[in-house]
């Protein structure tokens, strides 16, 4: 996968701007990270980049071609946060489905189940599940599918803190195998420890991109010791 | 990626699991087997009775048909249905992934909205057909007990019901994509369906451009099918409005196209829709498919005026309400459009009882113009406008075939068994099936190739 690139994106719901001229890269292979208060436009961003919802304006490209909003589903897929599909059918029927329609093989969808913990889970129906358990199924889901570019919405929320790190692990593994994840984070501690890179949102706007380190600088935090709270706190 | 077809067959799949998993459509087969049986029960005793079965006089057995004695009252359940109970199988199985948020899941799938919703019309399709299981059980039933059932009356009364579900899904699934949740889509289908039934109403008071328009209402379309009529515009018109339906549900739910572009894409296709309806009523083809052709002129009548080639021009100095009217219209005008090349009627009663029409308003007349000539009658019996129209022609009435009577079938038998089919086993069956679906499967982890 090229690098992705996303140029003055906005979105205007009536007056308000819930993103305005949000510009940044995704680089193969990297866990990039999406963080912002309550509100920011994170969520937005995530649903204009899918093509889920219209875009006012801007554009996302890849090896210098726009990419425009009905082509993008063959190269990121998104999990989006909240969502309770297909309440009356099974863990294993959902992930046969998902793996089935976007072709991923038997033992991957297998080595999925395995590796979040859902084994026992697989008869179960998705309406009975847990916020933890439902998040793992669905973060199954979109595991996979086949885009080179996963985007998921607050992928630990309702997870506990074993949970947490046994998915960034198998999130970690992904991105090893070629994978780009773009990630939307509440938890700034979660957002530190499993990000290459991350993009800070604040008010719609993008107020900050790349590493921890180049973070810093840009928030004039002098040495080593600010942690990212310290930045978010310094450019939001 | 998967072939299409692979994913043709996982979409399928999956709407199919929906629609077993959904509590509405476990319900409407419950009550459509219900409804069936009291139609069918009662039908069966009615018909009976007329065939003298209590001792009593029986009825001329060439007034015993079937088709209307048995056939179109059972099968009437589905009309309930596909107005009272279909509607919300269908609202459920757009809007609940509205809800859950399915359908963001679902826009990113390797198929265009457009084929999804297609798909879930398919499984609709499937389900309607399912539901509709208990009336063939009934007909069985009916042939069991040595009642009579002709085929092409029988079916076509039975594609009628088909396309009549068909119609409730467009209207449904397009209510579902466009209404915010589930219940105002049942709000929105259900005043649709009232709106028909006003129109109907209105129709029948007033006749004229109306009563055109309201031939293609649920109750007046189906009506043809049963009356053994298999009218093609008719047919395509509620598999145009049915599809339509289903367009403007995928169209609206592109969400990822800004509001503008899809209020213009769903103007097109309502256009479209509407563009096409207009083109197909002109289709005048019918096939009269009663056994006791009903809908037809006697064959020797038919060839005769089939001879005509100049346009027939009526005007008809009746009032909607007034039954003489209706007599005409079922007696004989019908009957006229299906024979003759060109049949052009006028209805020029000025009001809508015709009870206080002036003398000079020519009320209870009716002009036939042919060829420049021109001739009234009062009559509204077959015979006498055939005469008419013959003597404007300049042609001899035909001489009468011998056509062979249409013989009846009466059969006194009670339907003895039927409660225990309809009340007993056919309930039995769907809370057994609905268990066998619905109960919580543990299955262990495994490949599907092990």
């Amino acid at each position: 996968m090229a690098v992705i690139r996303v140029v003055d994106l906005s979105k205007r719901f009536g007056s308000f701007w819930a993103l305005r001229d949000a510009s940044f890269a995704i680089h193969p292979g990297e866990i990039l990270g999406l963080i912002g208060p309550n509100g920011s436009g994170k969520t937005t961003l995530f649903r204009c980049l899918a093509g889920i919802t219209p875009a006012t304006s801007g554009s996302v490209s890849t090896d210098g071609r726009a990419v425009a909003a009905p082509d993008r589903k063959r190269m990121l897929y998104f999990v989006p946060d909240g969502i309770r599909p297909w309440p009356d059918q099974s863990v294993d029927w959902m992930l046969r489905f998902i793996a089935g329609l976007h072709g991923a093989p038997d033992q991957a969808r297998v080595g999925v189940i395995e590796s979040l913990g859902l084994s026992h889970l697989v008869g179960a129906r998705l309406g009975n599940l847990s916020k933890g358990e439902h998040r793992r199924a669905m973060l199954a889901a979109g595991l996979l599918t086949p885009q080179p570019l996963l985007m998921l919405d607050e992928p630990f929320d309702g997870l506990d803190l074993r949970q947490t790190r046994d998915v960034m692990a198998v999130l970690r593994a992904h991105a090893a195998n070629g994978r780009t994840l773009f990630l939307s984070i509440h938890q700034l501690g979660d957002a530190a420890r499993v990000c290459d890179r991350l993009v800070l949102l604040s008010d719609g706007r993008v107020v900050g991109e790349g590493a921890l380190p180049d973070l810093r600088s840009k928030a004039h935090l002098a040495g080593d010791d600010a942690g990212l709270e310290e930045v978010f706190l310094a450019l939001t | 990626m998967p072939s299409r077809s692979r994913v043709l067959r996982w979409l399928l799949e999956k709407e199919l699991r929906e629609l077993a998993a959904s509590r509405s459509y476990w319900l409407l087969l419950l009550v459509v087997g219900a409804l069936v049986g009291h139609a069918f029960i009662t039908s069966v005793n009615l018909y009976a009775e007329a065939s003298g079965i209590g001792g009593g006089p029986s009825a001329l057995s060439q007034g015993l048909s079937p088709l209307e004695g048995l056939v179109v009252p059972t099968l009437g359940a589905y009309d309930l249905a596909a107005t009272l109970l279909f509607p919300f199988v269908v609202i459920r199985l757009i809007a609940n992934e509205k809800q859950t948020g399915a359908l963001s899941l679902m826009l990113q799938a390797p198929a265009s909205i457009y084929t999804i919703v297609a798909i879930k019309g398919v499984a609709l399709v499937v389900a309607w057909a399912v539901a509709g299981l208990i009336g063939a059980v009934a007909l069985a039933v009916w042939s069991g007990l040595g009642g009579h059932l002709y085929g092409p009356e029988t079916w076509t009364v039975v594609l009628g019901h088909v396309l009549r579900g068909v119609l409730t899904i467009g209207v449904s699934s397009a209510a579902a994509a466009l209404a915010a949740s589930a219940a105002s889509a049942a709000i929105v289908a259900l005043t649709i369906t009232l709106g028909t039934w006003a129109l109907d109403y209105v129709a029948a008071a007033r006749g004229g451009a109306i009563a055109s328009i309201a031939v293609y209402t649920p109750s007046a379309a189906l009506r043809v099918f049963e009356h053994g009529e298999l009218r093609v515009a008719t047919a395509l018109i509620l598999l145009v409005l049915g599809g339509g339906g289903l367009m403007i549900a995928a169209t609206w739910l592109r969400e990822g196209e800004p509001l503008e572009r899809r209020a213009l894409r769903l103007g097109g296709v309502l256009a479209g829709v509407v563009v096409l309806c207009v083109s197909l009523a002109q289709i005048r083809a019918s096939v009269d498919v009663s056994e006791d052709r009903r809908n037809s002129l006697p064959r020797a009548d038919e060839a005769a005026l089939r001879r005509i080639d100049k346009p027939l021009h009526v005007t008809v100095y009746l009032a909607a309400e007034d039954p003489r009217l209706t007599d005409l219209e079922r007696g004989v005008l019908s009957k006229l459009r299906r024979t003759m090349r060109e049949v052009e009627v006028t209805y020029a009663a000025s009001s809508r009882s015709g009870l206080f029409e002036r003398p000079g308003d020519h009320y209870g007349e009716v002009w036939y113009e042919l060829g420049g000539k021109r001739e009234m009658s009062r009559s509204t019996t077959e015979p006498i406008v055939l005469e008419t129209i013959y003597a404007l022609a300049g042609q001899h009435p035909p001489t009468p075939v011998d056509e062979r009577p249409y013989p009846g079938y009466p059969l006194a038998a009670r339907p003895t068994y039927a409660p225990l089919i309809f009340f007993g086993i056919w309930p039995a069956c769907i809370l057994v099936l609905w268990w066998v679906v619905r109960r919580p499967r543990v299955r262990r982890l495994q490949s599907s190739r092990a």
